[in-house]
């Protein structure tokens, strides 16, 4: 099974329901047969299967080897958190092992866009994307609750984020209607803005000052790097890119300082995005980013691997995944 | 005379009594005529072009009516921009991007531009804008004591 970690948490649910309906056939059979032959029969093959079952949910997560579509950081457990499009996994020791995030059945119906953890004393993790709408776990992904009421209802999410200083404030791009931001940890959510012209890859909220409100959000785009106080005063563009953006970070440290991942490079700009200088990438296809308050970079890249770099990209280390 | 009218609003102000609002919107727009409409357009349209840094590297004066953006910001917000300026800090040049009219206006006079503004906005556009402004109100300063109401505005015009 190449990815059992999650993919095997999420049939657990559908599973059930698999088990279920094995169980009623049984019946069924039984009923019309009524020999305790029989009885015993179903009953081994039955117990059997639910062996089957929970030895499937016991495997150890492997690395995986799909894209990582977002990195995040938990800044107290210091816990590192890298999502796929299908899995959500942790990290406690700088991504040398890995352990599968269980998300609920629910979130089978979708696909993973994003992963963001708020600020605070008791951070809330966050998933997000098209189908599953939007996910938060108080408790260290143990458990997750919807926060999707009040956003459309078709759940069309592609980016999310979490505000660099406010606990309960997260914003979520939704594709075909803009920008969304709750201030209540997703229980309501307010569409702010249409967001750049260019479709929202990622996007992230930064301290940087100057805004005329609390910040400033980063979105990597088709186009580059569009920037908006979050007043939501208007997008520009960050800066001559010049290429697509796939994916965006900020040094919490120092929040002028804004990464940008390209098809194939990495850019770091000192200055809030209005300058940036191409730095060392640890692999073409940088798909992911995230930086720790101690100014540890991290890259995730199309084919699953994890970087780690803590001289701001001179130099590079992969991961255990 | 425009002081006048500030302290006649400092008492009325956002009231919004059918009888008082008239002149409260006329003395609010003197006010916004002769601080804010050189940049801001006479209507609060705003400078051509707002949306894209001029030749100096500047951001342009953005519409202050329902084309902009000022109708998402709370009234403290708005207050705070008025009272002491703000300046880009991506501007080529080091001019404030708005200048402050803290040592200029008043607290009631700054309160009743604001509460112009929100006569050239949508009806759901206020919405939005008071909802923004029960998390960041006026501050103490230009919250008159006694009659005003909550949201500062006055009866809308469009």
């Amino acid at each position: 099974m190449s990815r059992p970690s999650l993919r095997v948490a999420r049939v657990a649910g559908s599973g059930a329901d698999w088990v279920e309906q094995v169980w009623r056939a049984v019946v069924t059979v039984l009923e019309r047969a009524g020999g305790a032959q029989l009885r015993r029969g179903a009953c081994a093959l039955l117990v059997g299967l639910l062996a089957a079952h929970g030895a499937a949910n016991a495997q150890p997560p492997h690395p995986s080897r799909a894209a990582v579509v977002g990195l995040a950081f938990d800044a107290g457990t210091r816990t590192i958190f890298k999502a796929t499009a299908e899995n959500l996994y942790r990290s406690g020791d700088e991504g040398r092992t890995w352990t599968a995030v269980t998300l609920p059945p629910a979130a089978a119906r979708g696909r993973i866009a994003a992963v963001a953890v708020s600020a605070g004393n008791k951070p809330a993790l966050y998933v997000a994307g098209p189908g599953m709408g939007v996910l938060r776990s108080d408790d260290d992904g143990r458990a997750w609750t919807s926060r999707s009421k009040g956003l459309p209802s078709d759940n069309n999410i592609v980016a999310l984020a979490a505000h660099a200083a406010q606990p309960g404030t997260v914003y979520v791009d939704v594709a075909g209607h803009g920008i969304f931001r709750s201030m209540d940890g997703g229980a309501r959510w307010k569409l702010m803005d249409r967001g750049p012209r260019e479709r929202i890859v990622r996007f992230i909220h930064t301290n940087m000052p100057g805004s005329m409100q609390t910040g400033w959000l980063f979105a990597a785009t088709a186009k580059g790097v569009s920037r908006a106080m979050d007043c939501f005063c208007g997008w520009h563009s960050a800066g001559a890119l010049g290429h697509a953006a796939r994916a965006v970070a900020y040094d919490p440290s120092r929040p002028q300082d804004i990464y940008a991942a390209t098809d194939d490079a990495l850019f770091l700009s000192t200055n809030g995005g209005e300058r940036w200088a191409r730095i060392n990438a640890p692999a073409p296809a940088v798909s992911a980013l995230v930086v720790t308050p101690s100014g540890e970079l991290y890259a995730g890249t199309g084919d699953g691997v994890l970087f780690r770099s803590a001289d701001r990209g001179r130099t590079w280390k992969r991961t255990g995944a | 005379m425009v002081l006048v009218g500030a302290a006649s609003l400092a008492h009325a102000g956002a009231r919004d009594g059918p009888a008082s609002a008239p002149e409260h919107f006329r003395v609010a727009r003197a006010i916004f005529e002769k601080n804010c409409a050189s940049c801001h357009g006479a209507r609060g349209e705003g400078a051509p072009h707002w949306e894209h840094r001029d030749a100096k590297g500047e951001l342009p004066p953005p519409p202050l009516d329902a084309g902009g953006h000022a109708w998402k910001h709370a009234d403290g917000m708005l207050y705070r921009l008025v009272e002491a300026g703000w300046r880009d800090p991506f501007n080529k040049t080091e001019r404030l991007t708005m200048p402050a009219f803290g040592g200029k206006l008043s607290p009631q006079q700054i309160r009743a531009i604001i509460g112009y503004l929100k006569t050239l906005w949508t009806p759901a556009q206020r919405r939005f804008q008071l909802g923004e402004s029960r998390r960041e109100p006026f501050p103490p300063d230009a919250r008159p004591s006694g009659r005003q109401g909550k949201s500062g505005g006055m009866q809308p015009r469009n």
